[in-house]
């Protein structure tokens, strides 16, 4: 049944999301000549008004995708869950597992792709040299190495590259778990849902604030303080906040659902 | 065999308010039984617990002699009284989400009844209007071989001249070995297919008797008695 709800689940977001992502692509190409052409050295205004415009509007497209896709996921997720086409969800004769799974992993897989293409779109817009998989290693290198650590290693790289994807799933976790935990609220579902947020967001910031004050120290390479985190901090916190959500989630889908 | 549906001192509050209090009822299979009652009884919040979409805060209840999870889910086919379908959907993926879900859905049931009311299948389900979309919920509901279906206001939204066509589905399209749960306001649309009736009223239940046996003793409709019953 997992892979018949991961097909539905697909199927539903795809519509609206390949083309959000289109006009990343689409939008970068189009910034990306308007760049390249050097059109901000001409004396023609017109020109130049029009350059500026495409900037923006490449600007604004991207904030537009970012804003909407996380926006849309969660309505999606809200809806489909505890709205009225819950009443459909849950009486499918699946496991609430199952349920979790299909749609954390599909809105994750959603959040990993936009945040990929915005990445290298900028990688592109501002690229002079070097070919863009290149410059987005040595992103990540830079970020081991803004971390504290001068093991700048292939497995360096590659466990900061799943730490970062771990830490989304537990953000798209995180979103899950408020929005279940708001169900527990019999008239204000939604405003319990965001007070849960930001009672998590204050647990979690209280958190990092312990690590930093126990681990902080000076970076070897750079002379300066840190205060970054490591990619084994960010995996374990990561892998500990996603149980967490996961539990709690089903804990509510299971023993504690209440539609209206 | 044992009952269908068992409900053992079932009750539910929401925060100080109770919505069924100490519930104790028997459904027969092969029964097409009413579920009656005023605003706020409880109809749809017994419904719910059946469906295992609300937990009971005390008691027990059992279908098919288990409790609410996902082996009872494959035995009720379950139509509330709202819609639950996906509006960008077509008429013709829903179908097929009901098939790839449900072992026992009947596809070309399905296509039969939505042939007969003129139902196309490649409509998207928010082009139709809200009578139709019932329908189509209602064609996906009694398309399935279940052991229970529970329908929460079936014929609620559509016009009079629909309504006969529904409750000749319904009355058409059920295994003689199923039971029928039907929720609704209009009992005198309804009352002629029922063989029971259950009346419900602030989270108890009052009565439970055959249809028949409410006529011949009360010497009335149960529409008439219903009001007479729940009169304010």
């Amino acid at each position: 049944m997992l892979g018949k709800l991961m097909k539905y689940e697909w199927k539903s977001t795809w519509k609206l999301l390949v083309p959000a992502n289109l006009l990343i692509v689409v939008m970068t190409i189009i910034a990306t000549i308007t760049v390249r052409l050097d059109v901000f050295d001409t004396d023609n205004e017109g020109i130049i008004f029009s350059a500026i415009i495409i900037i923006l509007t490449y600007v604004g497209s991207m904030f537009v995708v970012m804003i909407g896709t996380a926006i849309y996921l969660i309505h999606r997720f809200y809806t489909s869950t505890y709205g009225d086409q819950g009443y459909l969800l849950h009486t499918l004769p699946v496991d609430k597992h199952h349920i979790i799974i299909a749609k954390v992993l599909a809105s994750t897989a959603w959040v990993i792709v936009s945040t990929l293409l915005m990445y290298m779109s900028i990688l592109i817009l501002f690229n002079e040299e070097g070919d863009i998989f290149s410059r987005m290693i040595d992103n990540v290198k830079s970020s081991v190495m803004w971390s504290g650590t001068d093991d700048v290693s292939a497995f360096a790289v590659i466990m900061t590259l799943i730490a970062g994807m771990v830490v989304m799933f537990a953000r798209v976790l995180k979103v899950t778990a408020c929005i279940s935990l708001g169900q527990l609220s019999n008239n204000h579902k939604l405003l319990s849902a965001f007070g849960f947020y930001f009672l998590i967001y204050i647990i979690q910031q209280i958190v990092n604030g312990i690590y930093y004050v126990i681990l902080g120290y000076i970076n070897t390479i750079t002379g300066d303080w840190y205060y970054g985190t490591t990619w084994e901090y960010s995996l374990l916190t990561g892998l500990v906040y996603s149980v967490a959500f996961y539990l709690i989630t089903w804990h509510i889908m299971e023993r504690k659902l209440n539609l209206d | 065999m044992a009952p269908i549906v068992q409900c053992m001192g079932l009750t539910k509050r929401f925060g100080g308010k109770t919505a069924l209090n100490q519930i104790y009822l028997n459904l027969e299979r092969g029964r097409i039984i009413g579920l009656l009652g005023p605003n706020g009884s409880g109809k749809t919040t017994l419904i719910k617990i059946m469906n295992g979409l609300l937990n009971p805060t005390a008691g027990d209840i059992f279908i098919n002699g288990l409790r609410p999870g996902i082996d009872t889910k494959y035995s009720i086919s379950y139509l509330p009284e709202r819609t639950y379908l996906q509006p960008g959907m077509k008429v013709m993926e829903i179908v097929q989400y009901f098939q790839d879900f449900y072992p026992d859905f009947r596809v070309d049931r399905a296509y039969d009844m939505l042939a007969r009311l003129q139902i196309q299948p490649y409509e998207r389900l928010k082009n139709l209007s809200k009578g139709t979309k019932e329908k189509v919920q209602l064609i996906l509901v009694m398309s399935r071989d279940a052991d229970l279906y529970i329908l929460d206001e079936p014929i609620a939204g559509v016009d009079p001249a629909s309504r006969d066509y529904i409750l000749h589905t319904i009355v058409q399209n059920y295994n003689r070995n199923a039971t029928i749960l039907l929720s609704t306001h209009l009992i005198s649309d309804v009352e002629n297919i029922l063989d029971e009736v259950v009346f419900i009223r602030y989270g108890n239940i009052i009565l439970q008797a055959g249809a028949e046996q409410i006529r011949q003793n009360e010497g009335k409709s149960i529409d008439r008695f219903f009001r007479e019953v729940f009169a304010c």
